[in-house]
């Protein structure tokens, strides 16, 4: 059991690197938001997932997927809303120069 | 409940309080009970969970590949979906899913942005949104 949580827990952290790289990399606000995206719906859901397990079967379990639970909800509504501001404002998403 | 405390004065706080909010909200909640369709989404759920493992990969091939091989843009999606439930639920799931991301919606279209042509195809091609079709036909 506490082998298969820290394998989540390093899975998660992979992403979670993936995805400071890939805010750092891409070129502007619309393709970076792909990148936060993949911490939301996979990073976290692996580090939670792993704590629960560390944590075994107790009232803490319930917590944590409660807290994985409204992220799911959350992060899509944010995610939308930032790209959809940024939309708005009038910035031109970044596209290859030859096309 | 989460706080693992069952005596009577947390117990009784808990329930006026959820029964105010309820009834507060009562009058303009979409959500009314409906089990059929909410044994629907459940189902939905772990198929979802399958395509947001899928796409992560291949965003993170994008990511670190040396030469970042992305061609961002913007797509327009007609969606022939009704009810605004089921367009939210669409619109959730693009954003979810990484590579795609709902950047306006329409009363019968959705703009999405996306990282590449892969990523592009997954909502172009109507899998999504054909599969909320499926789960919102008999559930009304």
């Amino acid at each position: 059991m506490e082998i298969l949580s820290i394998i989540f827990i390093v899975v998660g952290l992979f992403f979670l690197i993936v995805a400071a790289i890939g805010v750092l990399r891409l070129p502007d606000i619309f393709s970076r938001s792909h990148a936060v995206s993949l911490t939301d719906s996979i990073g976290a859901f692996f580090m939670l997932i792993g704590l629960a397990l560390h944590e075994g079967f107790s009232m803490n379990v319930f917590k944590i997927l409660a807290v994985l639970a409204l992220l799911y909800l959350q992060n899509p509504v944010i995610a939308h809303a930032t790209v959809r501001a940024a939309l708005r404002a009038g910035l031109k998403p970044w596209q290859r120069e030859a096309s | 409940m989460l706080s693992a405390s069952f005596d009577w004065v947390h117990l009784g706080l808990g329930l006026i309080l959820s029964f105010t909010v309820a009834w507060i909200n009562s009058g303009h909640s979409p959500f009314v009970p409906n089990f059929r369709l909410w044994g629907k989404i459940i189902l939905y759920i772990p198929w979802l969970f399958f395509r947001i493992l899928q796409s992560s990969l291949h965003v993170t091939k994008l990511i670190l590949h040396p030469a970042l091989p992305i061609d961002p843009k913007l797509i327009h999606v007609k969606t022939k979906l009704a009810n605004p439930a089921a367009v939210v639920l669409l619109g959730n799931s693009i954003t979810l899913t990484p590579g795609t991301i709902t950047a306006e919606v329409e009363p019968d279209a959705l703009i999405v942005h996306a990282l590449d042509d892969i990523s592009a195809e997954d909502v172009t091609s109507g899998r999504i949104e054909s599969k909320i079709a499926e789960v919102y036909r008999n559930g009304e």
